[in-house]
């Protein structure tokens, strides 16, 4: 049954870098896409909340209820049920992950904005900032080391789903990993699995930079 | 090419009995054929609960004493840390994926080594850092109390810094757990069943009905999963504890916002 022989079958064939490379090209594009489509959605989304539970103190517990439900859901049921409505493909696939990614966001930039001293606040009204003037400013510059944790682990994680997203026709280096399993042929898989652990690594770091570029005052004051 | 006389272990995914496409949810869960026999309902649940279990078990052993001793030490602070980033760039699947071949190859099968070990690496990270952090915040004075009266340093570990931290130890383990839940029917991608298989079987089948009793399934046993979770919480505590600790949802939200990394 097993006759596949380990030459036959390594674990990872170089070649087929060459051979195949429009197909991993074109994988490791839908899963950036992916990700960049869901994290993006989900911090206009969480943002949004966020705004509405700072306005509203009263909305920030079932905000905050309803994202960890969302959270919860598991991945394959969420994936499942929309396959019913909207048929294999990129809106099947971008609507779990752009939800999975609300709880960390929104959690991280009430956070961010929580942190803001009242003093700092009062010191900004007293200066005769008007509230827009405030926020951007004041607040947000305090929130922004926050907001970049939040948007760093929501879009690592969402590299990570994205490959489960692959059971639903949409998943870019999920395909490779689903496609090798299924024929048994070890070479996509190993390139899909290794690529999108590479591609969360790569933006672990990428939001790692941009945290410490957009904050630099953190770094100066670190040192002195 | 040499492999061509060679049939994939993975063969049986397109050997699954096809269900009916006309088929009505209500049809699907009360036929006795969808509950019973090799592809039924209570197998796939026999399947799931087995490898849960393990996993949860393995896990808890794994990370609770480890952080609790350690934050007893006050030693891998830096490394607790270190700990939670690395456990949340792991991306079950594709750590599965990669085990299959080096599973098969090592004379193990396509299932449950690599799911299971995938799963262990998802729920220790967190398991780890709400004990660690759990055990760590427990208030000095009753600490220090306890080390006047000559406890030794074992019974303040097990009779006074546990206890009190029992409750937050519980939390992150109730979280990691339905996280188990939810991430084990990634199995039936992985040439393993369990409750994931219809959801499998109805999108490789194009059969709507049988995707969504599939997620009925799991989001039920997700749901059990949670409720249950918060019962041994409750009956577990000690009796004082219990009239000491705070609003549950406090509690589990700060044990959630670790988790999402605020």
């Amino acid at each position: 049954m097993f006759l596949a022989t380990r030459a036959a079958n390594p674990l990872l064939r170089w070649s087929y870098f060459v051979e195949q490379w429009d197909r991993i090209a074109e994988a490791i594009f839908q899963h950036v896409q992916l990700t960049l489509l869901a994290v993006g959605f989900g911090f206009v989304i969480s943002a949004g909340l966020a705004f509405a539970g700072m306005r509203y103190r009263w909305t920030v517990t079932p905000i905050t209820l309803f994202a960890a439900f969302l959270y919860t859901i598991p991945s394959v049921a969420f994936f499942g049920v929309l396959v019913a409505y909207f048929g294999l493909g990129l809106v099947t696939a971008l609507i779990p992950l752009t939800a999975f990614t609300i709880l960390i966001l929104v959690t991280n930039i009430l956070d961010g904005f929580s942190a803001v001293p009242a003093a700092v606040r009062e010191a900004a009204d007293g200066m005769g900032l008007t509230p827009t003037q405030r926020l951007f400013t004041v607040e947000v510059p305090i929130a922004v080391p926050y907001i970049i944790n939040g948007l760093r682990i929501a879009t690592v994680t969402t590299v990570g789903l994205v490959t489960v997203a692959a059971i639903v026709g949409y998943g870019g280096l999920g395909g490779l990993i689903l496609d090798g399993l299924r024929r048994a042929f070890w070479t996509p898989l190993t390139i899909g699995a290794s690529l999108s652990i590479l591609l969360a690594l790569l933006f672990d770091l990428l939001f790692f930079a941009l945290g410490a570029w957009l904050t630099p005052w953190a770094r100066r004051r670190q040192k002195s | 090419m040499a492999a061509a006389t060679w049939v994939p272990p993975a063969v049986h995914w397109l050997a699954q009995a096809a269900v009916p496409r006309d088929i009505t949810l209500g049809e699907w869960f009360t036929d006795p054929a969808t509950w019973t026999g090799g592809s039924g309902i209570l197998d796939s649940l026999a399947d799931t609960l087995v490898l849960v279990i393990a996993v949860i078990v393995v896990s808890v052993l794994l990370a609770v004493p480890t952080a609790a001793l350690l934050a007893h030490l006050r030693k891998a602070e830096l490394g607790s840390a270190w700990v939670v980033n690395i456990g949340r760039a792991i991306p079950t699947f594709a750590i599965a994926g990669l085990l299959v071949p080096v599973s098969l190859r090592a004379g193990y099968g396509f299932e449950p080594w690599p799911i299971f070990l995938a799963l262990i690496l998802l729920t220790v990270p967190p398991m780890y850092l709400s004990t660690y952090t759990a055990v760590k915040q427990v208030d000095p004075a009753a600490v220090n109390a306890a080390r006047a009266m000559g406890f030794t340093e074992r019974e303040v570990l097990l009779t006074v810094e546990l206890p009190l931290a029992l409750t937050v130890i519980f939390t992150g383990v109730r979280v990691a757990s339905v996280q188990v839940v939810a991430t084990e029917p990634i199995r039936a991608f992985l040439g393993g069943d369990g409750l994931g298989r219809y959801v499998r079987d109805g999108i490789g089948q194009n059969n709507p009905t049988l995707v969504l009793g599939g997620t009925i399934l799991i989001a039920i046993l997700a749901g059990i999963t949670a409720v249950t979770f918060v019962a041994i919480e409750w009956l577990a505590k000690p009796p004082g504890v219990r009239r000491l600790s705070g609003r549950r949802s406090d509690r589990t939200m700060a044990v959630r916002k670790q988790m999402v990394g605020t």
